[in-house]
């Protein structure tokens, strides 16, 4: 990204979005000039199967969170349920409501992200018990 | 009902390649107007206070005044 960030000069920047193809700085730090970029259900798939470790430990899963919080992207509800089920593994009700959060801040001003992701959620918070920020009353200052 | 599914990628570098643009276009403008609106005026006002300076008058208008202590005004 930084890399990407120095090629912004104010006079090639509309020039190199044009000709140079972005770089997916959502899945890599880093820009392939060579070599096979991951597609996004690859990289989907990856944090699923991560999450899905039968004896993941917690600083596994903290990690994890915390790489994929730093991407430029929204976790798919596939990966966030892989992940509440590791709480639930780990016994961790608060790392799960944590992650509720988290992604609601994910989101930034894109208002229509959350209530989308708690739809796709509401089975898996249902079966594990975890209630959503909102409903603990935890979501105002 | 049902929400749609939203985009959840790319949505930082989306923003990114809107307004790095413009921020930098306008970080230049800025200091090319700031460049043309005030130092250019600045060093004229300067030069031509200095184009027409005369050292020497000046320094004896101070010396009348008897500012300073390596000479004393004429007359004294």
């Amino acid at each position: 990204m930084f890399r990407a960030a120095v090629r912004l000069s104010v006079s090639g920047v509309r020039s190199l979005t044009r000709t140079q193809p972005w770089c997916q700085a959502a899945l890599t730090s880093r820009c392939y000039s060579h070599g096979k970029e991951e597609t996004d259900e690859e990289f989907d798939a990856r944090w699923v199967t991560y999450f899905n470790k039968p004896d993941i430990d917690a600083w596994e899963l903290r990690k994890g969170m915390n790489t994929l919080i730093g991407y430029d992207l929204v976790p798919e509800p596939k990966i966030l349920e892989a992940a509440l089920k590791a709480c639930r593994r780990l016994n961790d009700l608060s790392t799960a409501i944590r992650i509720l959060e988290a992604v609601k801040d994910k989101a930034g001003p894109h208002k229509e992200i959350y209530p989308y992701l708690i739809q796709e959620l509401k089975p898996t918070l249902e079966d594990l018990g975890i209630s959503t920020p909102e409903e603990l009353g935890i979501d105002k200052v | 009902m049902s929400l749609p599914k939203p985009v959840m990628r790319g949505l930082l570098g989306k923003r990114l390649r809107f307004h790095l643009p413009i921020a930098f276009t306008l970080s230049i403008i800025s200091a090319i107007a700031f460049k043309y609106a005030v130092t250019e005026p600045r060093k004229q006002a300067y030069a031509d206070f200095y184009k027409q300076y005369d050292s020497v008058k000046e320094f004896n208008a101070m010396r009348e005044a008897g500012i300073f202590e390596s000479v004393r005004p004429t007359g004294e």
